[in-house]
């Protein structure tokens, strides 16, 4: 009982801990920034305003050409700005974009498009689908060396029925065409797999297992920051046994690049 | 001949013209066209950055309800979650939650018996989900506050670790989100966690509804 006190108590710990992760955000909010907010010019006949960061939001004023904005933050697709007067609303990133800065330059503001993907760095994203028939639901992370060639780490939770599986794995990825918009690529890999049976069973026996996979899949770009991806993998579980087993597994997910 | 003399003379004429009045008329031209400054600003125009522009699409918070879990009575239940906006419209969400399993009916009508073990009544479950705004809105506090708010759909899948195993697990709800500032929001929201479970006699879907409220902030 006084273990279980202990564990709740370290949740709650925890929890507030995470709370207090974003205290950059908190300070900035309370003493204040040092730099000096940037500034834009309208060059358009005039720029809408929304209430929030969305289409959805009623528009309630417009600044006209020759106006300066003043850059106050960014979520999503959407910058808060402020004006001479002090109001405050939502301009879209698009038509901040066609605003000049102090300097008279277009401000250069980093849309995400294809071109983006087809150079991103660093990949990541969430997949779920089926491992022998049960639900897999993995997390990876990427990174590409050139564009065509990329590492990736990857953690996977298989629920079976009869068990649960933990999976983590390494593999190199390559695409023969990483300027297409759909855009298929290869896999190699190795990994190691811990195999829990389910209590209920009679015969309760853990194990874990090296593994070597191959794979293939598609990525299709969507828009802004992410694109779909679907793989088929093809796993070799190397047992003691004079066997091994095999196993094939299909995910689909939503991933960002960076 | 009389030509030759008009145009001598006229073009000598024109001529004086010309330099009689164009110094007026080009310097006229040229003050118009100087945009410098009467005073010279020491800083230099600097380029907006876009780095320096704060892009808050993370957010992070905590929550607390009530869970009823099926066949164990109902619960408090707390966590937290993690979410990052794609769009304005979608966003990603993990989440973890802990709640506690209550006595089933059965042991509650038999006496000294005991289904689950106390550790096993422990309830813990983790899911990444997928959102999707749906009605972006405001509400009015009196006549002198308006806050954006969110209707959201979410749905996902993840485990709940419950009575001796971990059991793959969906989940679908909806919530309903209010902005207090552009970085501060409170959430309430209803969630369904769909499992299979064998413990209290044949395998079924075990239904659990939770209700929760909680507090966000961007970053």
């Amino acid at each position: 009982m006084m273990i279980r006190t202990d564990t709740r108590t370290m949740t709650i710990a925890i929890l507030i801990l995470t709370l207090c992760l974003p205290v950059t955000a908190w300070a900035g909010w309370l003493w204040g920034e040092d730099e000096p907010d940037p500034m834009v010019q309208v060059v358009e006949p005039f720029v809408v305003w929304r209430t929030g960061p969305a289409v959805g939001y009623p528009v309630f004023h417009s600044s006209e050409k020759g106006e300066w904005l003043t850059l106050l933050q960014r979520k999503t697709g959407w910058m808060k700005v402020r004006d001479g007067k002090s109001r405050e609303g939502w301009v879209a990133v698009a038509a901040i974009a066609q605003t000049r800065d102090a300097t008279g330059e277009f401000v250069d503001l980093n849309v995400p498009n294809l071109e983006a993907f087809r150079e991103r760095n660093v990949e990541a994203g969430i997949m779920m689908g089926e491992f022998e028939g049960a639900p897999v639901t993995s997390g990876y992370g990427g990174y590409w060396f050139t564009p065509n060639l990329a590492a990736e780490l990857w953690g996977s939770q298989v629920l079976g029925s009869a068990s649960e599986i933990l999976m983590v794995n390494a593999n190199i990825v390559h695409q023969p065409f990483p300027h297409w918009r759909v855009s298929p690529f290869f896999t190699l890999g190795v990994g190691h797999i811990w195999v829990d049976p389910k209590t209920t069973l009679a015969q309760p026996e853990e194990r874990e297992n090296s593994i070597g996979h191959a794979g293939l899949g598609l990525r299709v770009y969507i828009t802004d920051r992410y694109f779909i991806r679907a793989e088929f993998k093809d796993y070799k579980v190397f047992t003691s046994r004079s066997t091994n087993e095999e196993a094939t597994e299909w995910k689909i997910g939503l991933s960002i690049f960076f | 001949m009389e030509n030759r003399t008009k145009y001598l003379f006229l073009t000598g004429f024109c001529l004086a013209q010309v330099m009689a009045f164009a110094p007026q008329v080009f310097a006229a031209e040229k003050a118009e066209r100087d945009d410098r400054p009467l005073i010279e600003p020491d800083v230099t125009p600097v380029p907006v950055d876009e780095a320096l522009i704060d892009t808050e699409n993370f957010e992070i918070g905590a929550f607390v309800g009530i869970m009823n879990i099926e066949d164990f009575e109902s619960s408090l239940v707390y966590g937290g979650k993690l979410t990052y906006h794609l769009s304005e419209s979608f966003f990603f969400e993990a989440g973890i939650g802990f709640a506690e399993g209550g006595q089933t009916s059965f042991e509650n009508l038999a006496g000294n018996v005991q289904v689950l073990t106390d550790s096993e009544r422990d309830y813990r479950y983790y899911n990444i989900n997928l959102g999707y705004n749906v009605l972006p809105g405001q509400a009015f506090l009196t006549e002198n506050y308006a806050f954006n708010t969110n209707f959201y759909l979410i749905a996902g899948a993840g485990s709940t670790d419950f009575a001796g195993d971990t059991r793959f697990t969906l989940n679908a709800g909806a919530g309903y989100q209010i902005l207090l500032t552009d970085s501060l929001e409170i959430h309430l929201g209803v969630r369904q966690h769909f499992y299979r479970i064998d413990v209290v006699g044949a395998e079924k879907t075990s239904m659990n509804t939770e209700i929760s409220s909680g507090l966000s902030v961007f970053f």
